[in-house]
């Protein structure tokens, strides 16, 4: 055996590292409740003078946050739902369903992962703005005044359907038992009540931790909306809203007003996540080993 | 991933139905249905990836080689390899610094975060605690980088931010982390690894539970030290998880630029500027849409050689040790 002593370099590393990675958010948290002017003040100060609890109130405000939280709730709960759906969907005919041309499909889900995001920016964005017959866009997609762009649609549709879901999805369902499915067919169920009754509950771990994975992912996704929101300002989400809309704040006031701005717009997230940590992490994990 | 692919030939529900050959013309209707009933569950998916997916990429591709101003698709104008010229030739910007950062922004942050995450997942592997550790370090994860970002523009911040301000409590002056050109890229590459090192010590701790014991009581039997120990039975039989957290950190690396945009905008001059955020900039802000999709198209080449060439390296050495 190896000898058991308390690993104290172990623990000094370890706990040098999470201050690291913890002060951070700490400063963010302090400099949410500074005063007017304190943040630029020398010497530095970790503490607030005094905890200016109204600097929450004051960033909900001026920062617009009703409309922001209102996006990127829109946005994340459509992605989220969507996902969930269509992976499962998908998963459910790969997995257990034979028809024609299934080792080119689930190859063909595969190959899609391997495209990265930034490839789509440019094209995904014209064919929006191109769509035909929405936003005063003509049948050819031409002439309106930002096609799909005007609409909230433009922030989720990249991400209603993700290849990695639908292979989580497939890769599980594979493992529930035929016997179960095939004595629901011979009960004379339809195959939507099957993926609905007997799918959707059997694979109720992953569908959260595909859900948590989504909703932090959307949740936080900068570029695309911010491409969308320098088009249509209308729809900022929360990540893009209070980058953007720093230069409309009390200058005095600018640091802490973002901070307390930032505590609000990652607190949802943060909480899911703690209570949620073995889903979430057991996520990473799949998508890691792969 | 071939792994994943063996069940295929398998019929999902053989059995029983196969024998009755009496029934073959019903069996035959049912198995059409079937195939009916799954494309159903398929097509919201098909339809995304056809217009999502295929159409994007080809968009993507004929952009890349032509001149278009943006408006009207009969006017496109192709070009050949000529916005490939532009791009690609040295007296571009994109070739140095852009290119140049983009690769330095990459590896710089994969090998400090690579580096902490092997000495900091061994060393919590020997810890209590180890769900709470592993939580602090996951924390900027699920941060948005609006976020990070904004947080680590103000602990660089000369006038009253923490760094400058331990740095002035040790007797040293201030430095302009962000405002400096020699310093802006590197301060930047030291967020995007202390964002990442959450997931690369999740895989390795998992990584290094999947190591027998047993190894290690071989190893303490035959006299061997920590250092030995770690180099001979540690590192190569991590392998897996760390060719993963190689691989996809480079990727990612390569790619993101959001970091970038909220803490420098790319700045000072084209200091941090990255292929991603310039491809954005010449489509977005300048409306060049076919420098831009050259852009895509290079830096799409350039990850995927870098991950072939990183699959291989590993390969090799694998071979060589066994």
């Amino acid at each position: 055996m190896r000898p058991r002593r308390t690993p104290w370099f172990s623990y000094l590393l370890v706990v040098a590292g999470a201050i690291a990675m913890t002060i951070p958010f700490l400063d963010m948290v302090m400099t949410s409740f500074k005063g007017p002017g304190e943040a630029g003040e020398l010497p530095y100060k970790f503490l607030p003078e005094k905890f200016h609890f109204g600097n929450y109130l004051a960033a909900m405000e001026q920062l617009n946050m009703g409309l922001l939280f209102r996006n990127s709730i829109i946005m994340t709960a459509v992605a989220v739902t969507s996902v969930l759906v269509t992976s499962s969907m998908a998963g459910y005919a790969l997995a257990k369903l034979r028809f024609p041309g299934r080792p080119v499909v689930f190859r063909f889900v595969l190959a899609t992962m391997m495209f990265p995001p930034f490839l789509f920016l440019i094209p995904d964005f014209l064919i929006l703005t191109n769509w035909p017959l929405v936003g005063g866009n003509d049948f050819l997609g031409r002439g309106g005044e930002g096609g799909l762009t005007t609409s909230v649609a433009a922030l989720f549709i990249p991400f209603v359907v993700s290849g990695f879901g639908i292979f989580l999805m497939r890769q599980f369902i594979v493992t529930i038992p035929d016997e179960m499915i095939e004595a629901a067919r011979i009960d004379g169920a339809r195959e939507f009540t099957i993926w609905r009754h007997i799918i959707l509950p059997q694979t109720t771990p992953v569908l959260i931790t595909l859900g948590l994975l989504t909703f932090v992912g959307t949740w936080n996704e900068y570029v695309w909306s911010l491409l969308i929101s320098t088009v249509n300002p209308d729809l900022m989400t929360l990540p893009v809203g209070i980058q953007l809309l720093q230069s409309y704040l009390d200058p005095n006031q600018t640091l802490p007003l973002v901070m307390a701005g930032l505590v609000i717009s990652i607190a949802p997230v943060l909480t899911i996540f703690l209570l949620m940590q073995k889903y979430y992490i057991r996520g990473v994990m799949i998508s890691g080993l792969k | 991933m071939a792994t994943v692919l063996h069940d295929e030939r398998k019929s999902p529900r053989g059995g029983p139905d196969r024998r009755a050959g009496f029934a073959r013309s019903g069996m035959a209707k049912a198995r059409r249905r079937e195939a009916v009933v799954a494309y159903a569950f398929l097509s919201p998916t098909l339809a995304f990836f056809a217009i999502f997916l295929i159409l994007p990429l080809v968009f993507a591709f004929v952009l890349a080689f032509s001149n278009w101003g943006g408006f009207d698709l009969t006017q496109i104008e192709f070009v050949g390899l000529d916005n490939f010229a532009e791009i690609l030739n040295p007296a571009s910007s994109f070739v140095a610094p852009i290119l140049v950062n983009t690769l330095l922004f990459a590896f710089g942050s994969v090998v400090l975060t690579f580096v902490a995450s092997i000495v900091l997942a061994n060393a919590i592997n020997r810890l209590r605690f180890q769900g709470l550790w592993r939580t602090l370090y996951f924390l900027p994860i699920v941060t948005t980088v609006t976020a990070v970002g904004n947080i680590w523009k103000y602990l660089y911040e000369p006038s009253g931010g923490l760094i400058n301000g331990l740095l002035n409590a040790l007797g040293m002056p201030s430095v302009r982390f962000l405002a400096d050109p020699d310093t802006a890229l590197p301060s930047v590459v030291v967020v995007q690894a202390w964002a990442s090192l959450g997931v690369a010590i999740l895989i390795l701790t998992a990584g290094l539970k999947n190591i027998p014991e047993t190894y290690y009581e071989a190893a303490a039997l035959d006299g061997a030290g920590v250092l030995r120990t770690f180099w001979n039975i540690t590192l190569p039989l991590l392998r897996p998880a760390l060719l993963f957290v190689l691989i996809t950190q480079v990727i990612a690396g390569l790619q993101s630029f959001a970091l970038i945009i909220v803490m420098t905008g790319g700045g000072p001059g084209n200091a941090t500027n990255v292929a991603g955020f310039e491809m954005y900039q010449q489509a977005f802000n300048y409306g060049l849409w076919g420098i831009a999709s050259a852009m895509a198209l290079v830096l799409f080449l350039i990850i995927f050689a870098i991950t072939l060439l990183q699959l291989w390296l590993f390969r090799q050495r694998g071979e060589e040790t066994s």
